[in-house]
């Protein structure tokens, strides 16, 4: 189990312009990603659900808070001994293009790490060899037909199942899916997103799923815990198909309403929410961190910020002051 | 299944593959195949080429700065020796002398670059301002100058001189390169997998510089190439080793090449040969991209 | 000449790319009507050929490309396939405005935005210079922009939305009014795309234009477009009004593309990833129906013959199966 508190994350802006600007990327997050569990973040490009991820993933630091792995406090730590429990944490990145090296076979790319698992359980070669086989077979990729190519000579598909595969090669106990079909044919994201799923049921490794894309992230189970970030915190956080179909706060309701209605198929939702302006992350509120663009905002919306707290009678949590049920997501039309 | 029994031979397979992939690129144009048989010929001149001649040309005072002829193709010297023969004994130390640059430009420049590029922080600040204080050191002056104090008898000194003051360029060009790559998920991936630095700048960073530094370094082979000649051509270093230069050096200004039509052999004969080296680098260097990119090898 | 939405009529086109192979079509024989101030939608993914045929509209496809066959008349203009160097080069921009993927960064990072639109101005040989930068103002200001702060702008100082809109701008600013968008909304998260979606449909209402959007988002079509067509391995292989083709999909490769989008309520298991993968410009069957390796309503006919585009009213479909359904009415329910 993978625990979150209060984690803080600033970055300094570079370049002449906005130099020595600060932008507050985490405002003290709390997370707990269960053993076989999965979790999603859902939220805007710039809402700091990336950087949660990769710290989470050990690739990037953080200026304040704690996280615990299977107990383990990584304050407790030194730098270089925190590796071997970051390394349980593994990473699918977005682009699949870029994130299998182009002069490596996936031969290659495979061996290395299970090399160095092979020294540490003291296996031998013909280990490798089998357990390279077993990963790929396990990822749904023929290993005899795979194992001597190159990236370029595989499909996207195909090549974020290799990445699926190298993550699966130090057995990790979470994987973490920035964004992990994006970048994929329409038509071969549902299978890797199916294979996430299977590998949860069949590994025991727990989801984290980090994406814009709210309807994909049902994909990981009903079991799932949603996440909404906004500039840095959560806003309102619970199982995933109760967020979806009953959020409450106003974020999560203009997000959701954002979301493409295919009309012939489906009826809008009744309610709608649009925010009244863009993000704009450079200014600093005093308050709610959404009141400039809510369209529900009142005084104390201006003054004071809401933390995240229990909903009455319902299983989610918000950061709302106001929260209210809205129907806003679109349904299936009566008769399809 | 098969597939364990294929992969214990895989690296073979995957240098055989490799080898024939290098075939491949080569054949596609035919530039390129007279690109690799120019290299291949002058390294053969270098290195067998001298075995044919004695070691001290016999003079011949009746010959003296003839043209070209049947006997002698390009003419003789002023001392009567046949300038074919001059070229291909002076060839050792050039081509030696510029292999040894290339080495040195790219082990250090290469070596630098990547540690630069990968480490940053204050490292690469200490390492890119010498860097820089180098690129800025003018070169041409400061070989004159070290020419009056070092007689660079042997190709391995004039190398290793010409190669650490070249190695700047290419050190900068790397950190670049390793700049840019150590943001590409691989590497990230390869950091979270927990691999070594070692298997991650060489098994990950390098093969994708891979040509790049091979660019560099047969371009960095033709600089020397010129470097060293044009020292000898300016005649501030001593004359007793063979090598172009000195024959360019005395064409003009001992055999008169530039008045006298008959000593004009002597001329052409080296300059062809830099020439003639310098097209066959240009001609191959235009396959490294393929060689070394496996998208670009098969297709 | 007062300029009003122009129809384009494509026929029979086919875009060959030079490979080592020979030259291999990426669009093959499409036939495609643009109906005066309409906005029709092209859905493909990876190498199904839609980018080459957007580029066609401008006669715009790049070597070793090129336009083997076919006809791309627009109203008022002629045959842009037949269209050569400085003709072609006016007809853009004046006549045909191009959108470029917001992800891509299409404008000059080194010039502000109003310089950029003041050398669009020269090239096209506007006299008024001053007036095209008050147009260029009104229409940011359209899209809820500050025109002047925005024309002052380098690339880097905006988001990805303002650089999307900045492009519509740019392409409607010379008043065009065949307006091309490839991939308006890649890249862009929810809400921004939700906004930039709206602003297309309110653009192309106003300026009484005829919008073509290309993306392999079936749900931005179901958004905007009123004509949705479906192109596979180069070839269109379903069109028909939106709403009717979401609600009913006759082409299985519709049907299965439909079936493959997650959908936020009902049974997530119901969505299903089609098998196989779409084909590359090698890989696409030289004769046969392109789509016959992923279907699961293959016949022995589809390996030979290349299903032609059948009109059924208003819908346009290219598959064997669809025929003999309607030919034979009484295995409608086979395929339903």
């Amino acid at each position: 189990m993978i625990t979150g508190k209060g984690i803080t994350k600033t970055f300094k802006q570079r370049g002449s312009v906005l130099a020595g600007r600060e932008v507050q990327a985490l405002r003290g997050v709390d997370f707990e990603i269960p053993k076989g569990g999965a979790v999603s973040f859902i939220g805007e490009s710039g809402c700091g659900k990336t950087t949660l991820g990769r710290i989470i993933a050990g690739l990037e630091t953080y200026d304040g808070g704690e996280i615990g792995i299977n107990g383990t406090l990584m304050s407790s730590l030194k730098q270089k001994q925190r590796q071997p429990y970051f390394r349980r944490i593994q990473m699918i990145h977005q682009d699949p293009y870029s994130a299998l090296n182009p002069t490596r076979t996936i031969h290659q790319t495979l061996y290395a790490p299970l090399k160095l698992r092979a020294k540490q359980t003291g296996r031998d070669e013909k280990w490798i060899d089998e357990r390279a086989a077993e990963v790929l077979s396990l990822v749904g990729l023929d290993p005899g037909s795979v194992l001597s190519r190159y990236p370029h000579q595989l499909s996207g598909g195909m090549r974020q199942r290799v990445v699926i595969a190298r993550a699966l090669t130090v057995d990790p106990e979470v994987l973490v899916a920035d964004e992990a079909v994006s970048m994929i044919d329409v038509s071969l994201r549902l299978g890797i997103l199916a294979l996430l799923k299977d590998l949860r049921e069949r590994l025991g490794v727990s989801v984290l799923f980090i994406t814009h894309d709210v309807a994909t992230s049902r994909y990981i189970g009903d079991d799932g815990e949603m996440y909404v970030i906004y500039r840095g915190q959560v806003v309102e956080r619970g199982p995933v198909d109760t967020v979806i179909a009953d959020p409450v706060h106003p974020y999560t309701q203009s997000l959701l309403s954002a979301i493409p209605v295919l009309h012939g198929l489906e009826e809008p939702g009744a309610q709608p929410v649009v925010p009244v302006e863009a993000m704009d992350g450079s200014q600093e509120a005093q308050g709610c961190l959404f009141a400039s663009r809510c369209p529900f905002r009142q005084d104390r919306c201006e003054t004071e910020r809401p933390v995240l707290q229990v909903t009455e009678g319902a299983p989610q949590e918000h950061a709302c002051f106001y929260p209210e049920r809205r129907d806003v997501i679109a349904r299936p039309m009566s008769g399809v | 299944m098969s597939v364990i029994l294929e992969s214990t031979s895989t690296s073979a397979t995957m240098r055989r593959n490799f080898w024939q992939g290098v075939w491949r690129v080569m054949k596609r144009k035919p530039s390129r195949m007279v690109g690799v048989v120019i290299i291949l010929g002058f390294a053969f001149m270098g290195i067998f080429g001298p075995m044919f001649y004695p070691d001290i040309l016999p003079d011949n005072a009746n010959a003296i700065t003839q043209p070209p002829s049947w006997e002698h193709w390009f003419g003789t010297d002023p001392q009567g020796r046949d300038v074919v023969a001059l070229v291909v004994k002076g060839s050792r130390y050039v081509l030696l002398s510029a292999a040894v640059t290339a080495v040195i430009t790219v082990v250090v420049g290469t070596g630098l670059g990547l540690f630069s590029g990968f480490k940053r922080g204050r490292w690469d600040t200490v390492l890119m301002r010498v860097t820089d204080m180098k690129l800025t050191i003018p070169g041409l002056p400061l070989l004159l100058v070290l020419a009056t104090v070092w007689k660079f008898g042997n190709p391995f000194q004039m190398g290793l001189v010409l190669g650490l003051l070249g190695w700047g360029g290419v050190a900068r060009a790397v950190r670049a390169q390793t700049l840019s790559l150590r943001e590409r998920g691989f590497i990230e991936a390869a950091r979270g997998l927990g691999l070594s630095t070692t298997h991650i700048v060489g098994k990950e960073l390098l093969p994708s510089m891979a040509p790049y530094i091979a660019m560099n370094m047969l371009i960095a082979v033709t600089g020397a190439v010129y470097a060293q000649v044009g020292l000898f051509f300016l005649g501030v270093l001593p004359y007793e080793s063979d090598n172009w230069g000195v024959m360019l050096n005395l064409a003009v200004f001992q055999a008169g090449a530039m008045i006298q039509p008959y000593a004009l052999g002597y001329l052409l004969a080296p300059l062809l040969a830099i020439l003639l080296l310098t097209l066959g680098i240009v001609l191959v260097v235009d396959a490294m991209d393929e060689i070394f990119n496996p998208r670009l090898r098969e297709e | 000449m007062a300029k009003q939405a122009p129809g384009v009529r494509i026929d029979g086109l086919t875009v060959v790319y030079k490979t080592p192979a020979g030259e291999l079509p990426a669009v093959r024989d499409v036939s495609l009507e643009l109906k005066p101030g309409t906005i029709t939608g092209i859905v493909g993914e990876s190498g199904s050929g839609k980018s080459t045929m957007a580029l066609s509209l401008l006669n715009a496809v790049q070597p070793p490309g090129r336009i083997q066959h076919g006809s791309v008349e627009i109203d008022g203009l002629g045959d842009v396939a037949k269209f050569r160097g400085e003709e072609l080069r006016k007809a853009r921009g004046r006549h045909i405005g191009y959108v470029f993927q917001a992800a891509q960064n299409s404008l000059n990072p080194l010039k502000t935005v109003g310089k950029q639109l003041l050398d669009l101005g020269r090239s096209h040989g506007v006299e008024d210079l001053r007036a095209l930068v008050r147009e260029a103002k009104d229409l940011l200001g359209r899209m809820g922009l500050d025109g002047a702060r925005v024309l002052d702008s380098h690339q880097h100082e905006l988001s990805g939305g303002m650089r999307q809109r900045v492009g519509i701008m740019l392409a409607l600013v010379l008043n065009a009014h065949l307006v091309v968008l490839d991939e308006p909304t890649t890249a862009l998260d929810m809400i921004t795309q939700s906004n930039i979606l709206k602003i297309v449909r309110e653009v192309h209402a106003e300026r009484g234009l005829t919008t073509l959007v290309i993306t392999h988002d079936i749900g931005v079509v179901a958004e905007v477009a009123d004509r949705l067509a479906v192109m596979y391995g180069g070839r269109l292989v379903e069109q028909g009004p939106t709403r009717e083709v979401l609600a009913d999909p006759q082409h299985p490769y519709t049907r299965g593309l439909i079936r493959a989008i997650p959908r936020l309520v009902g049974d997530i298991n119901e969505a299903q990833a089609l098998p196989g993968r779409p084909p590359t410009l090698a890989t696409v069957p030289k004769e046969g129906c392109v789509f016959r390796e992923r279907c699961p309503l293959r016949m022995d006919v589809c390996d030979t013959v290349d299903p032609a585009a059948q009109a059924y009213g208003e819908r346009i479909v290219a598959c064997h199966a669809v025929d003999s359904a309607v030919k034979v009415p009484s295995r409608e329910g086979e395929h339903a």
